[in-house]
């Protein structure tokens, strides 16, 4: 019996190691996505979106006739997960590029352990400010909290509120936004009534709706995800609350309505915004579409479709596969880059441009708002 | 003051649902010995069979879909009992302790390969809440308390008006005398996890309609209830009411001093200083009473 153990042992190992180091003749770029935990909900859409980019580029030929592989590794949507992941893909699989994983907090845990160890990594999904600072290996085709911090502050100051009660999401990601915003808040003039942080991933929001209605604001600013952002947008409603919501842009998504049903009525919110009138974006939508038919585009979805082809641009035209040819093809194919999402040039920090638009809920549905 | 009111309301709400919990909990713990750390998916297994059954192919309306959810519900608190903790009974407490963490990630996992991981709803319509004297509570609030109430009477009167109650009663205070004395241990052992899983499932089922449902739904709310265990004394089913009642209210009254999102470290908070000042609960000095 010690054997047969013993034997299927050695087999399993043999095999995760082809598995994990994959055929010679295949170009793999690792990645740390959340496919359990909390931001699941999130990270299903942005893997199928990876695999339709990917899909796109082998059937076009691949990375020089040769094809890419995306092998990912699931982080449970914590910092923790997400450093043994990149520890795995960098130190074991030995991957140039990684493509870095979703909620500002995880990618600051990783990006150090990426640029110590010289290895590209790329987010197609932090916000945070100071994820500019990483280094010279991390890049990202998501724009920065400066410009969206700026974006929410303006969208105030355009609606006339000059009180308001600003609440935020407890991460990286929500306190570094809420700072920017409150920079530019009062520059413009505004007071804060109260400002508070909750914790992500509570399935009750009662205490802090009710903490909102104590001060009877006008409008709040709510800077949180598309769960967080339901839970609390039904309770208020249930409870009476009655103000204007000022929301960003990780809470735009059809989900929202889903889950919130009619107390989503009338969110403002700003959002990264890109033309979808492209014939890039066009072709996003219509490759979902074939390839997905009857899901929802996901929220991201673009933005990791269009890392994935870029960096497959970028691996065609390196000189080698070694992380310092890959990082400066990078930036030479970016320039002038065109994806789904926009420009795609990085700048001296690896940071892409943004315009930033703005939606709200009406009738149902998410619209412009005009 | 209104404000304040409001909290503590909602502390009642939140800890009545959380009482259903502990007292599943420690029924257990009265009998078997150890925590069952995979009591958290009964909870969530409620709230997700009743969606289950809510849509095709059964679409029944919610209110029947809950009957076969929480049959399957206590089935598998059953399961678990028969295939797992049974055998494993006569080992060390660690290893049926280990056993409950490990059937947690089991079952946890399992949710997430039927489901998946994304957050869903019964998809019911929201409704303004009821008002009265400046106070708000929701339909299913009302139906929240109502149902600890209704449940937890239920078990009052078969704890001690029934001959099973009060042999489940001598099998938590010594097992091997009631054992000696002709109690007849599977009828018992098929009551706790029964009444522990129906228990859970109902304030899962209860839980999903005023928030959401996720895969880990039961997990936040077992630490809730390892709280209003420990609090009232593992074992002790009245303390883990009290317990539950108390940290639902503690929780949100701390809103108020402190940021919302703070307030999980209520719970934390109770089970470091229980454990350090009180390991038998503060009901310690009536042990025995159940």
């Amino acid at each position: 019996m010690k054997k047969v153990i013993l034997v299927l042992a050695c087999v399993l190992f043999l095999v995760s190691g082809v598995q994990g180091s994959s055929l010679a003749s295949d170009v793999v770029v690792g990645a740390v996505t959340p496919l359990t935990g909390k931001l699941a909900v999130y990270g299903q859409g942005f893997q199928q979106a990876m695999l339709l980019a990917l899909d796109e580029v082998n059937a076009s030929g691949g990375i020089n006739g040769k094809d890419m592989k995306i092998s990912f590794e699931d982080n449970n949507s914590t910092s923790k997960g997400s450093v043994s992941a990149i520890q795995k893909l960098i130190t074991i699989n030995r991957f140039s590029v990684i493509f870095g994983p979703a909620a500002s907090s995880n990618f600051l845990a990783v990006c150090p352990i990426a640029q110590q160890n010289s290895t590209i990594l790329i987010g197609a999904e932090s916000a945070a400010a100071s994820i500019s600072k990483c280094g010279s290996y991390v890049f990202r085709v998501f724009p920065s909290d400066l410009l969206q911090g700026r974006g929410v502050a303006e969208l105030v100051e355009y609606l006339g509120y000059k009180k308001l009660v600003l609440t935020y999401v407890n991460n990286d990601w929500g306190v570094g936004l809420a700072e920017v915003f409150k920079k530019y808040f009062k520059k413009a003039g505004g007071t804060l009534i109260d400002e508070f942080a909750y914790d992500e991933g509570k399935t009750d929001y009662r205490s802090e709706v009710l903490r909102i209605q104590k001060d009877s604001p006008k409008a709040v600013v709510n800077l949180t995800y598309v769960k967080e952002g339901a839970t609390m947008l039904k309770e208020a409603y249930e409870m009476g609350l009655k103000v204007q919501w000022i929301m960003g842009s990780a809470a735009k998504s059809p989900k929202l309505i889903a889950l919130a049903g009619k107390a989503a009525e009338g969110v403002i919110g700003t959002y990264p915004t890109f033309s979808q009138n492209t014939p890039q974006y066009t072709a996003y939508k219509e490759g979902w579409a074939a390839k997905y038919p009857g899901k929802k585009l996901p929220i991201f979805g673009a933005y990791n479709y269009d890392m994935v082809k870029l960096t497959a641009k970028a691996l065609a035209a390196a000189k080698s596969m070694s992380a310092d040819d890959i990082r400066e093809a990078l930036i030479q194919v970016s320039k002038g880059y065109m994806g789904a999402t926009g420009n795609k040039t990085f700048d001296a920090n690896g940071d892409v441009g943004a315009t930033y638009g703005r939606w709200t809920v009406r009738a149902g549905d998410i619209e412009d708002y005009k | 003051m209104i404000y304040y009111l409001q909290l503590g309301l909602n502390g009642i709400i939140a800890g009545s649902t959380y009482a259903m919990f502990a007292v599943g909990l420690t029924m257990v713990y009265g009998v078997f010995r150890f925590i069952n750390f995979a009591h958290g998916e009964l909870i969530a297994y409620g709230a997700y069979l009743t969606l289950l059954w809510s849509q095709p192919p059964f679409s029944l309306p919610l209110y029947l879909a809950i009957l076969p959810a929480l049959a399957i519900t206590a089935a598998i608190g059953l399961a678990q009992d028969r295939w797992i903790f049974h055998p494993l009974r006569n080992s060390k407490p660690i290893t049926l302790l280990i056993g409950s963490i490990g059937l947690s990630y089991f079952l946890r996992n399992g949710i997430r390969i039927i489901w998946g991981s994304d957050l869903m709803s019964y998809g019911l319509e929201s409704t303004r809440g009821m008002r009265f004297a400046g106070l708000t509570v929701t339909t299913v609030q009302v139906l929240m308390v109502a149902s600890a109430v209704f449940f937890l009477g239920l078990l009052y009167v078969i704890l001690t008006r029934t001959l099973l109650g009060k042999s489940l009663r001598a099998v938590s205070d010594n097992p091997e005398l009631a054992g000696v004395m002709g109690i007849n241990m599977k009828k018992v052992r098929l009551t706790v996890w029964t009444l522990a899983s129906v228990f859970a499932g109902f304030g899962g089922i209860l839980l999903a309609l005023d928030t959401n449902l996720e895969p880990t739904m039961g997990l936040t709310n077992l630490i809730k209830a390892f709280a209003a265990v420990l609090l009232g004394g593992a074992g002790n089913v009245w303390g883990a009411l009290f317990g539950g009642l108390f940290i639902g209210i503690a929780e949100n009254i701390s809103v108020a001093f402190f940021s919302p999102g703070y307030k999980d470290f209520i719970s934390f908070s109770v089970i470091i200083l229980v454990l350090l000042f009180r390991p038998k609960g503060i009901f310690g000095i009536l042990e025995g009473v159940r």
